[in-house]
């Protein structure tokens, strides 16, 4: 579990490590592995999320779109029974005051107690009348029936009675007039026997309008109210009332029928507005009514709704994103480690190819070099032979000894070829059952004097449990060799030298031979391998020997690697088959 | 007391000399031939005890130069001396019944010990 949870970051946000792998660049197939890692899920994202968010913002757009012509619609249904209901109340009362003016005439309206009677029935017919008058053109009240004394009240200057001389009836707006009290009147007028003009003036109580417009509200977030064309409320308003009794909100533009419009309030809110201006058939009226709704009140359910499907969205994404950047890692992972594994091979493909070649060369160079050397070898010999049967100079051991040295360097000349010939040489493997325990041992006896004398203490551990290895002897003996004596010259005196053997699998056995000594600097470390490459001092090493210990390994299908720091040590590792396959010899 | 005659086949010239020369003040008397084809010749003419025989020859290999003439002169010895003939050639070479099988730059002293050695077989013979 938790090594699951260590991999997590990794499989998020992968390092695609090239440390120290230069040398493999040219091999790759893409030079940038985190841009290609990015652009996968880049695009993977792009296809998967593109299409969703655009169909979900479109998806948004119709929803609000058809929420909105359905708020309108609704708006304005409610602001045309609102405008019904307001237009029959007035039109009823007034249609009332024309029968009786027209029924009962102007002596009968005169006298007192018919008008009582008639304010009586109108009273039990309709309700909401508080008194009722019979006013002169002069503006003189003549006859007054309802519970307030007002008889000989002069209305001449009043709107309401100036309005009713140039139509035939009229409604006031909602006003307190001399008793202080919010009503309305509505008057309509008719002619005397003797010609003259007079009108019949009824008081409206507006509790009744009030409560009837109150009832079409909907809702915690709706207002009906009645404002006159100067936007000054003639009934409440909940949420709307301003300065002086106006409303704070502008006042619609004219419009013969009923109509809801898209607005905000003063504080920015949205708001939608049905609005219609109130005439009846027998007279105009200055009400407009007003439907005032806020439309994040309408919009709730839908926003409830969106709130939840952005939930689901952000979710999905989050997963949809999990999944593309997994398996996007996952994928991208797999072609840099085959990319790595190739580039590795094609480097090691390159150097064997390297090395062959040189050992072409090499074994060229070695046959050629040869010939000259045996004819001087010869020629200092007969020299010599000379020398020696001539009794005169073989008495003189300076002559002699410059011949030796000749013959001397023609020796390890003849070293030389013998060795890059040995390097580039295929010889055949012959393979038998080797104890690495006994062979190990007897390499260290070659060196156990200079070990002593040196003060350098060899360590071995080769578990019993390492099999027999099938393989070839001299082969295998000249690759410890050569290692061991690598390390002999790499460490100095009273250093340590650590040899020990493991399994790799069933199939392999790993050798590693670790010195103290002066270690491989890091540059030095990809050379080690190839023939003439030294670090010694001239004449002190002909850089052929890891080379050719690298060949023997290749030879037995094994593998050698390096591991080294400057100035902590050396590990060389050996990696050998138990078995030599027959068909990886042929 | 049979003739030790000795006969150097080498394509390098100046080596075949040089090292007659020396087996010369070895009292050992050489001739010295520088192609397969002369070398086989020679042997066809002549009984030479010891043939040196080079396996890099211009004309033909050394191996078939030494099957010519362990077939014709049976009991001619052969030594083969090369540049660095390989495990192979000397299995090849031995199997087909050279003598010994020697690496050039050479040691004299140790051809000089297996000349003596052959000629005291001969001796005895």
């Amino acid at each position: 579990m938790t090594e699951s949870l260590n991999k997590f970051p990794g499989a998020m946000w992968p390092q695609f490590h090239r440390k120290n792998d230069e040398h493999l660049n040219p091999y790759y197939t893409f030079q940038d592995y985190r841009q290609t890692w990015g652009m996968t899920i880049f695009i993977l994202m792009m296809t998967a999320l593109l299409p969703l968010v655009v169909m979900t913002l479109i998806y948004y757009q119709l929803i609000e779109t058809s929420i909105n012509t359905e708020s309108l619609l609704r708006t304005e249904r409610l602001a045309s029974n609102a405008r019904r209901a307001v237009t029959f109340f007035l039109e009823e009362r007034l249609a009332a005051l024309t029968f009786t003016v027209n029924e009962m005439g102007y002596d009968q309206l005169t006298n007192p107690g018919h008008l009582s009677e008639v304010l009586r029935n109108l009273k039990l017919g309709f309700g909401g009348l508080t008194d009722l008058s019979v006013i002169a053109d002069s503006g003189t009240q003549v006859t007054y029936a309802g519970p307030f004394n007002l008889e000989g009240k002069d209305y001449s200057n009043q709107p309401w009675f100036m309005e009713c001389q140039q139509h035939s009836a009229c409604v006031s707006e909602i006003f307190s007039g001399y008793r202080d009290v919010p009503h309305i009147v509505v008057a309509v007028k008719s002619m005397r026997p003797d010609g003259r003009l007079f009108v019949l003036r009824a008081t409206l109580e507006t509790e009744r309008l009030i409560q009837a417009l109150s009832s079409y509200k909907t809702g915690e977030h709706a207002d009906i109210f009645l404002v006159n064309r100067n936007g000054l409320l003639q009934t409440p308003s909940q949420f709307y009332e301003g300065e002086s009794h106006h409303m704070n909100i502008p006042l619609p533009a004219y419009s013969d029928r009923t109509r809801a419009v898209m607005s905000t309030d003063r504080n920015g809110q949205p708001i939608l507005i049905g609005y219609a201006f109130i005439d009846t058939t027998i007279a105009p009226t200055s009400f407009l009514l007003m439907v005032v709704k806020q439309k994040a009140g309408m919009m709730k359910v839908w926003l409830d709704l969106r709130s939840n499907i952005n939930w689901f969205f952000g979710v999905s994404a989050l997963i949809i994103a999990i999944v593309i950047t997994l398996t996007s890692t996952v994928m991208v992972n797999q072609i840099f480690q085959a990319d790595r594994q190739k580039a590795e091979t094609m480097v090691a493909a390159e150097r064997n190819c390297q090395l062959a070649s040189i050992g072409q060369l090499a074994a060229g160079v070695a046959h050629e070099i040869n010939n000259p050397l045996a004819l001087i070898n010869e020629t200092a010999g007969y020299v010599k032979d000379l020398f020696t049967i001539k009794q005169q100079y073989k008495e003189d051991p300076d002559l002699l000894e410059h011949i030796d040295s000749i013959i001397d360097a023609v020796e390890r000349c003849g070293t030389i070829t013998r060795q890059l010939l040995g390097f580039a040489r295929r010889f055949d493997v012959q393979n038998q059952p080797i104890d690495l325990n006994e062979m190990v041992a007897d390499v260290i006896n070659f060196h156990k004097k200079e070990a002593e004398y040196r003060n350098i203490k060899i360590h071995v551990d080769i578990p019993e449990t390492i099999p027999l290895i099938e393989t070839d002897r001299g082969k295998l003996q000249q690759i410890i060799l050569n290692l061991v004596n690598n390390a002999f010259q790499a460490i100095a005196n009273g250093c340590f030298l650590d040899i020990r053997a493991e399994m790799d699998g069933p199939e392999h056995v790993r050798l590693f031979i670790r010195d103290n000594g002066c270690g491989i600097s890091e540059d030095h470390l990809n050379k080690v391998f190839e023939p003439f490459f030294t670090t010694k001092k001239e004449g002190q090493g002909t850089g052929l020997g890891l080379s050719i210990t690298y060949g023997l390994v290749q030879k037995l299908h094994g593998n050698i690697t390096v591991q080294s720091k400057t100035g902590q040590g050396t590990t060389f590792v050996v990696t050998l088959p138990v078995q030599i396959k027959k068909e990886s010899q042929s | 007391m049979k003739h030790f005659d000795i006969l150097i086949v080498d394509d390098e010239q100046r080596y075949a000399d040089m090292l007659a020369k020396r087996l010369g003040l070895r009292s050992l008397t050489c001739k010295v031939c520088y192609d397969g084809q002369t070398a086989i010749d020679i042997v066809g003419e002549e009984f030479f005890s010891v043939v040196i025989l080079d396996l890099r020859l211009p004309d033909l290999y050394g191996t078939e130069v030494l099957t010519w003439i362990k077939q014709c002169r049976p009991e001619t010895t052969v030594i083969i001396l090369t540049g660095h003939g390989t495990e192979k050639d000397r299995e090849q070479c031995m199997a087909r019944g050279a003598h010994s099988f020697m690496n050039k730059p050479l040691d004299i002293d140790r051809l000089v010990t297996i000349m003596t050695g052959i000629k005291e077989s001969y001796r005895h013979d």
